[in-house]
């Protein structure tokens, strides 16, 4: 997928991408400070919101083969596995019933599936829509901070999960966390985001650790010092 | 049904209160019906639509949500009486002619709930569908899903302003017992003739009626909700 040049308005933000372009099949992540536009991008790239100007070459992939999953995720009213199988019966897949129990029994939500969805914890939530993003193999998924409100346990069974579908059937991921050390561990490269532009992108270590780019340095420290103040664990 | 109907005969004055009864909600249940489809997809289309004057046509719909009944039942007299432009239709004084009242009263209503709830909901069930893959009619068809109960109240207060109307009916449908009587237009004949008694029963009935009518739709809607459990 290439983006060339997308522009951007909205109220006083104002986005200018640039071109670049994410590789198919790699897991790709976005950092960059709250409000730089990260979530913007996604949308765009989702069709949810239309550019001002610029354009997205999808390289001939569909774009009912992206999906995206949000922070906050939004629940159709209904159960949990109705949630999960909605996107199936929007594409008039037969769900597998094996295959939703698995996912739901991996999660620990096993419990919870004729459960009403919108009843759930933060975190169940998470989960859920990550199931519901994944059930029905799309070929592109963005991962807008998904993950941030799971525990470390759940964060690394995600982790596993994304690790194990690349090793299967390689997709093309974008993931946008704050977490530095979730990011470094998952990521094959990096595009960093500073007030609506991609300033660079490269492998994750060139952006981490070797960018002459002062606000992606200062960004990185912040990010570093700000975990370290929090978890102590951020190591590399 | 007789007995109801000698029932009611025995209690009320000679002014035909069942068939009254039958006319409001023939009346009633007709114009909700119609005005629901027109109202809910014009509320959609006023929601999708980005056209010049968009924001007059907002605040029109808005005025005529207030439009006084009377003013519409004149209205719709002079469009239907013989000399009128549809007079040929032969709708003045008929249940068809009441019911075109009504649905001018009440389609702005359920158009300006549903683009009210449509403008601050339905932004977010869009992006949802669009990660999920879902086509346009599949999209609508989900916001109108998630939207049931916010278009449920717009559909009920169309019926409760129809059922509980009287301008607009005794100007076009001319208050004709057993023909175009309404409960509302009994009450307030029987006013008039000075029967207060019969007139408040009558209007308690209606509310009860309503009152049943409304529960019975809370049943269903909740039928629907049974696997909450919060």
């Amino acid at each position: 997928m290439r983006i060339i040049d997308l522009e951007k308005s909205q109220g006083d933000f104002q986005m200018r991408t640039g071109s670049f372009s994410i590789e198919e099949r790699k897991i790709h992540g976005i950092i960059g400070g709250n409000g730089c536009g990260k979530t913007t991008l996604c949308k765009l790239i989702m069709g949810i919101l239309k550019p001002d100007s610029g354009r997205i070459d999808y390289e001939g992939l569909n774009v009912r083969e992206i999906t995206m999953t949000a922070q906050r995720p939004y629940f159709i009213q209904g159960s949990v596995y109705e949630n999960i199988c909605y996107p199936l019966k929007l594409r008039r897949i037969c769900p597998d019933e094996q295959k939703i129990d698995g996912w739901l029994a991996r999660c620990g939500l096993e419990e919870k599936k004729y459960q009403y969805a919108r009843s759930l914890s933060s975190g169940e939530q998470q989960k859920i829509s990550m199931i519901r993003a994944l059930i029905f193999d799309p070929k592109f998924i963005m991962i807008d901070e998904t993950l941030s409100n799971l525990d470390p346990e759940n964060l690394e069974l995600f982790e596993q999960v994304i690790l194990e579908i690349q090793k299967e059937r390689p997709v093309t991921w974008l993931l946008i966390s704050h977490r530095l050390a979730h990011i470094y561990k998952m990521c094959e490269v990096l595009h960093f985001m500073h007030q609506g532009e991609i300033l660079a992108s490269g492998s994750k270590d060139e952006i981490l650790f070797g960018s002459e780019d002062e606000r992606i340095r200062r960004f990185v420290a912040n990010e570093v010092i700000r975990m370290e103040g929090k978890h102590g664990a951020f190591e590399s | 049904m007789q007995v109801i109907k000698e029932l009611l005969d025995t209690f009320f004055s000679d002014v035909g209160v069942f068939d009254a009864i039958c006319v409001t909600f023939q009346m009633a249940f007709c114009a909700t019906a119609i005005s629901s489809v027109l109202g809910i997809l014009l509320g959609l289309l006023l929601e999708r639509a980005d056209f010049v004057g968009k924001k007059v046509v907002i605040r029109i719909n808005r005025t005529l949500m207030g439009v006084p009944p009377v003013v519409v039942g004149l209205i719709v007299y002079m469009l239907l009486m013989r000399r009128g432009p549809l007079g040929r239709l032969n709708m003045l004084f008929s249940i068809r002619g009441m019911i075109l009242a009504q649905v001018l009263i009440i389609t702005p209503i359920i158009c300006g709930m549903t683009y009210t709830t449509l403008v601050s909901r339905a932004p977010a069930v869009r992006a949802f569908a669009k990660t999920m893959g879902a086509d346009r009619l599949q999209t609508q068809w989900l916001v109108v899903r998630e939207l049931k109960k916010e278009l449920y109240f717009a559909v009920v207060t169309g019926f409760g302003r129809s059922i509980s109307e009287v301008g607009a009916v005794m100007l076009v449908g001319g208050n004709i017992k057993g023909h175009t009587r309404t409960m509302t237009t009994t009450i307030s004949l029987l006013k008039s003739q000075g029967i207060f008694t019969e007139g408040l029963t009558l209007g308690l009935l209606l509310l009860l009626m309503a009152f049943v009518i409304q529960s019975l739709a809370d049943f269903f809607q909740k039928g629907e909700r049974s696997d909450e459990n919060y």
